[in-house]
Formats: C-alpha cells, structure tokens, sequence
C-alpha cells in the first residue's frame, strides 16, 4: 500500500516480505517473498550473509523486471526449528487486539455455559 | 516446493487471514527504474514501529493498548549513521529483541553503506523512515503519511526505496 503511494510520488519500490500472499493480492509493484518469521524481513541478526543475499534479490528484481506486480522468491535456511521460531518472534505479552478477541471468546464461551 | 506466507502464523491467524478479501490495485501502480543501480539513490523505509530514541517519542503504544482498533499511522525519520544503541522498538505485535540486537534486520542502513562503499549502490539517501504497521484502518497512511514520506524522499533526489515490513 505505501509501495503504490511511492510509486504514484515517481519512486522505484521494492518490498521484501514473509508474507507474499498479501503482496500478490493487494498487488505489490514488486515483491521480494522470503521465508523467514514476522520481524526479520532480512534474515537473523548479526548474520551479514543471509541479509545480504536478501538485499540482493531484491536489488536483482528492481533492476530486472519490467512487470508491474512481479514476484521473486529468495531462499533462506533458517536456523530455527520452525516450532521453536513460530513462538520465538511473537511479543512476549499478547497485543492489545489479541487480548481484546480472547475475552471476547471467553465472554461468547461463558454465556453458553450459563445458557445450558 | 513454493514459499509458504504462513509457515510461522498459528494456525487460527492463518485460518482467518486467507478468509480476508482484499482490493487489488488496478492498475499496479509502477515507476520504471530510470538508471543503473550503480547511479540509483536508495531510501529505506520500514513499518516494524522502530524510531530513534535521542530524537523522537515511541509510536503510541498507550492509546493502542486502550483502542485495540487503532494503530499510531504516524512515521518517523532514522539518520542513515544511526547506531545501534539509539533504536528503540514500539511495535505491540513482535517481539523487538532481534531488532534491538541489529536494526539491519529490518533498516538495512550498515548493510547499504555497505553497498555504496562497494560501488553497487549510487548512494544511501542520508534519512530513513520508519512507520508502525498494526494499522486497522489505513486511511492516513494513504492520504496523509504516505504521501508525506514521499514528498521527504523525493526532497532528498531518492530513485528507489526498499520497503520492509516487519
């Protein structure tokens, strides 16, 4: 969304997401997908590598490509079992709408108690 | 095998995402890269809700945590000589350790140096931007913000802008 902002303001974008889903369907300029869990676009920490195989994908696709919504994918082997990423990038307390969407479920769970 | 966009969602997020519907953008909005990289002035611009703490306040993580609805759509600017120490964090809806430990995860600013040093780059555009990306509501990012950054990246004679969501 802010991609089709900056190319309506005469700007090349470029997006590197984990979630290419998104980008394909709200339709990206151009779009880097990348595996990898929420927060970290460009790899792991400290590792200059990874982030910079990324960064050059994308840098490759900006300078290739003449196709208003294409996509490329980058490979990435995570280092992380991926039980172990899937909790590991999640905030240590949930968000204020998570929170607000469980007490409504509970709230929905203990009308129907007092229903039966 | 094709890259899968929910590998690291719990399943009940993945379930209620896939059931959004989105509007497409018709047509794609589209800026043709005008000259070689190696001549290209690059901006970054980020939404994983970082800023830097010797300059500005944290996005509005207070008003969130009271209206779970909204998100602060408000943006930040990070000089391209940022250090470390100075990033602070205030996105609800990751857990910032790694991002504290190496901005470049997200605002690639050490790894463009990088970049421009070795002449692959023209140049890192002196400012970066940051935004929060929890936004229910995306019409002052599209009316107003976004167009701001914009305008402040086309001040600074930006060509491209890599974009990374958290």
């Amino acid at each position: 969304m802010l991609a089709q902002t900056f190319e309506k303001a005469g700007l090349s974008t470029v997006l590197v997401t984990m979630m290419p889903y998104w980008a394909e369907k709200m339709g990206a300029p151009r779009t880097v997908g990348v595996e990898v869990p929420f927060g970290h676009p460009l790899g792991m920490p400290g590792d200059r590598e990874m982030q910079m195989n990324i960064i050059r994908a994308a840098l490759s696709l900006l300078e290739e490509t003449q196709e208003p919504g294409a996509i490329s994918e980058v490979g990435v082997e995570w280092p992380q079992p991926s039980d172990e990423a899937r909790k590991d990038w999640q905030p240590l307390e949930a968000s204020p709408i998570i929170k607000m969407m469980r007490d409504q479920a509970q709230a929905r769970a203990q009308e129907r108690r007092q229903e039966t | 095998m094709p890259l899968d966009s929910f590998k690291y969602l719990p399943r009940s997020i993945a379930a209620y995402y896939q059931t959004i519907r989105v509007d497409r953008a018709d047509p794609i909005a589209w800026t043709p890269l005008s000259k070689p990289l190696s001549e290209c002035r690059f901006g970054l611009v980020t939404t994983a809700g970082i800023y830097d703490k010797e300059r500005d306040p944290p996005f509005d993580a207070e008003r969130e945590t009271r209206e779970p609805m909204w998100g602060d759509p408000t943006y930040r600017g990070i000089g391209r000589d940022v250090v470390q120490g100075q990033i602070g964090a205030s996105h609800l809806h990751i857990n910032n350790r790694d991002i504290l430990a190496d901005v470049n995860i997200v605002l690639p600013v050490d790894r463009f140096a990088e970049l421009e040093e070795q002449g692959v780059v023209g140049s890192l555009a002196a400012e970066t931007y940051s935004l929060m990306g929890y936004q229910p509501n995306t019409s002052e990012w599209r009316e107003r913000y976004g167009p701001e950054v914009a305008g402040l990246l086309k001040d600074e004679a930006v060509d491209a802008v890599l974009l990374t969501p958290a």
